[in-house]
């Protein structure tokens, strides 16, 4: 029954799309100013419908209706209420429908909140959008159509996958999507505006507040995936340059250049070309990531959804996409005349995105080689951690320091900030950085770099936030975000160096000793829950000197539904340390590998990141105040 | 003055990062290698057999006196390059070691002609 509902209203929505792009055409023709009320009430009906058919299946996966495949596949009667929710987009198609959901609604509400841009412009997006939203659902309805019925019905699902239970994953793909999917906005609206030669600065402020959205839902987004790893993988850390990690950082870089190139668009009206290219980039690379994790060509832990004709689907779609727009990008292309000075805002902005693109080409790099290397000389190479803690790192160092002095520079000018400031705060930085050493123990020489260049940043935000309060001209937005990149910087900065990791193995009742601490096997109790078996260890760390008695529970857990074993690990979170141990057991033996993690600042480093993307929410807020 | 007071921090912090000593962490090494039986795992990160047997493999040469290069070596010799995540600099691999700094240079070149063509009118 839901099946057909469900298919019915897919179908229902590629008449719609193909509707909308018909009438939108036939507006063209005609001279009226206005768009004519029939597409709107069309995109109305086309948005609701998307969402009914997401609520359809939502309810299937709630009523456990298993004669729906996907159902099926990725659900369980016995499973909890909430994760029967989340799992609706916890599985390939449940979370393609997403997608397009996305897709209609943020053309729904760009056709709305653009009223006063050119109707031909608007028009012009609308189809590309609607362009993009029949290639999905063909793509959804012909290759990966979550309402395809199976009969018999089975009695019982095959249940979800277990290290998928978990709220931050169940909150992780709807946050990167609107960031991911967001970002079709732009890319259909960059190519409205190459279409309809529209002005760069009216561009720019049409799109700014859909990128400002993307970005501060991409950087929610990719913070939600990175707390489900640190704790939910057991491996210990915030981030493992794992390709699908890679994949949504990708387009963030993209769109971080964007966010600041088109500040100078708006504001003095050149970059236009450039960042009609970020446009365009920034969408290509969330296709292209979604093609690299759904086709499975990757080696990675999350691809838990791949098929190879997925990827062909994508491929092609995506090959399209690129080749039009290229086309089209240069048969517009032409050379503008700018005016720019060394030490002026707009060329620290074009610093900003010259690091930014080198990130991106280094990410992008690594994530691919290796396909490459594989493909065209059947070698394997991995490319992890050290490739790019040995690229970027050293590099980051130096736009740490653009970025502290950027924000400094007044438009067009020449004149060059305060030096005799900074070198106070180089000095005062340097000091810190030195306290610090001798606070914790030593540290590696780049190290001492990044942790000098991130207070560095840390100081002149923090002077620049003190002036903006002094002269009631708030920029409070761009302040909190840099400020906080600071921090994050300084926290990663500190949990590398100061991190301490051991592995060993232990009998129940053995103790450990390492440094201060003490780690005691206490206990091993076998416990049932209602859809696992867990045996769970007692573990009591002591620290002679600091008086630490803490005990820590980690947990191997086997799950039936699907059947899988899973290591849970057990971790005491502080403002200052995480502590954090994993247990798993060993073949043919009494002994159990246990890791054992110290971790300093882990908190810190996901507050700096949530406050960097308030940032991006709070000049949202600050520009919608303007404009109305 | 103000130089000579940077450099002096500079020099310090230097001295205390040298007096650090040079054991092999045999957790970082562990961190570069991949499981190759596992869905992209480093050997620190994975709980499976052939992890514990790299690992037992990593100590025992660490405990030989051998240094991290010649570890890795001998790893890649046996298992081949697929095991290291940091790929060694080869006519395979230099593309992947070059790229991203020539995209670095070019950009830094792009916006100094930017700038540079500004001065010239």
């Amino acid at each position: 029954m839901l099946s057909n509902i469900g298919n019915t209203l897919l179908f229902l929505n590629i008449l719609l799309g193909i509707f909308i792009i018909y009438f939108s055409f036939k507006n063209l023709q005609n001279k009226k100013i206005s768009i004519s009320k029939n597409i709107y009430h069309i995109c109305l009906f086309q948005s609701t419908f998307i969402i009914i058919c997401f609520l359809t299946l939502v309810a299937a996966f709630i009523i456990s209706d298993f004669s729906i495949i996907t159902v099926y596949q990725n659900s369980h009667s016995l499973k909890p209420f909430f994760y029967k929710i989340s799992g609706t987009w916890g599985n390939h198609e449940g979370s393609l429908l997403l997608w397009v959901i996305i897709l209609t609604i943020f053309s729904f509400l760009f056709l709305l909140y653009n009223k006063s841009h050119s109707r031909n412009y608007r028009i012009y997006s609308l189809i590309i959008q609607n362009t993009l939203i029949l290639g999905f659902l063909f793509f959804l309805l012909f290759n990966s159509n979550p309402f395809s019925a199976i009969s018999p019905t089975p009695k019982e699902g095959l249940g979800l996958n277990p290290i998928l239970q978990d709220p931050a994953l169940a909150i992780h793909p709807p946050l990167l999507y609107i960031g991911f999917v967001g970002s079709s906005i732009y890319f259909s609206a960059a190519i409205a505006s190459l279409l309809t030669n529209y002005s760069g600065r009216l561009f720019a402020h049409s799109i700014k507040n859909w990128v400002l959205i993307s970005w501060s839902f991409q950087t929610l987004g990719i913070l939600a995936g990175s707390i489900w790893a640190y704790y939910e993988l057991g491996w210990g850390g915030f981030w493992f340059w794992d390709p699908v990690e890679n994949a949504s950082l990708l387009p963030w870089f993209a769109m971080t250049a964007l966010l600041h190139s088109l500040i100078v668009l708006e504001k003095r009206n050149f970059l236009y070309f450039w960042v009609i290219i970020l446009c365009l980039l920034t969408f290509i690379l969330s296709v292209t990531g979604t093609f690299l994790v759904r086709s499975g060509i990757l080696n990675s832990v999350h691809t838990f959804a791949n098929d190879p004709s997925r990827g062909l689907y994508i491929l092609v779609f995506l090959s399209l996409m690129i080749f039009g727009s290229v086309l089209l990008f240069f048969n517009k292309f032409k050379n503008s005349n700018y005016n720019l000075n060394s030490n002026s805002k707009e060329t620290f902005i074009l610093i900003n995105n010259w690091f930014m693109i080198f990130y991106l080409i280094t990410v992008l790099l690594g994530t691919v080689y290796p396909i490459f290397t594989e493909v065209l000389t059947d070698h394997k190479v991995s490319v992890g951690p050290p490739f790019y803690n040995t690229v970027i790192i050293p590099i980051v160092i130096l736009f740490l320091f653009f970025m502290s002095v950027g924000p400094q520079t007044q438009w067009i000018k020449n004149k060059f900030y305060n030096l005799n400031l900074l070198f106070k705060i180089l000095i005062a930085s340097i000091f810190i950085n030195f306290s610090i050493i001798y606070l914790f123990k030593s540290y590696s020489l780049i190290s001492n770099f990044i942790i000098i260049s991130a207070v560095f940043l840390i100081i002149a935000s923090l002077i620049d936030l003190y002036k903006l309060f002094k002269i009631q001209k708030m920029d409070s937005s761009r302040v909190i975000s840099h400020l906080s990149f600071g921090f994050l910087i300084l926290f990663i900065g500190l949990n590398y160096n100061f991190s301490l990791e051991k592995d060993f193995n232990l009998k129940l009742g053995e103790r450990k000793k390492f440094d201060n601490y003490s780690l005691e096997f206490k206990d091993l109790r076998l416990e049932d829950f209602k859809n696992y078996k867990a045996v769970i260890g007692e573990f009591k760390i002591n620290n002679s000197q600091r008086n630490l008695n803490q005990s820590l529970y980690p947990e191997i857990r086997i799950y039936e539904n699907p059947s899988t074993i899973t290591y849970e690990a057990s971790i005491r979170s502080g403002l200052l340390k995480d502590y954090y141990i994993t247990m798993s057991n060993i073949d043919r033996s009494d002994y159990y590998n246990i890791k054992f993690q110290k971790k300093p600042f882990m908190m810190w480093i996901w507050i700096s990141v949530i406050f960097i993307s308030l940032g991006g929410f709070l000049r949202l807020f600050q520009n919608a105040k303007k404009d109305y | 003055m103000r130089t000579k007071i940077i450099i002096f921090f500079i020099i310090l912090n230097f001295n205390i990062v040298d007096a650090k000593t040079f054991l092999i962490d045999s957790n970082k090494v562990f961190k570069n290698l991949r499981c190759l039986i596992c869905q992209g795992q480093s050997i620190a990160d994975s709980n499976s057999e052939f992890a514990q047997t790299i690992k037992l493999i990593v100590r025992d040469q660490i405990k030989d006196g051998k240094s991290e290069k010649e570890i890795y070596d001998f790893l890649i010799e046996k298992y081949g390059e697929w095991i290291v995540y940091k790929p060694p600099l080869n006519k395979v691999n230099f593309l992947l070691w070059l790229l991203p700094y020539l995209a670095f240079v070019t950009g830094g070149g792009i916006i100094f002609l930017l700038l540079k063509k500004r001065y010239n009118h």
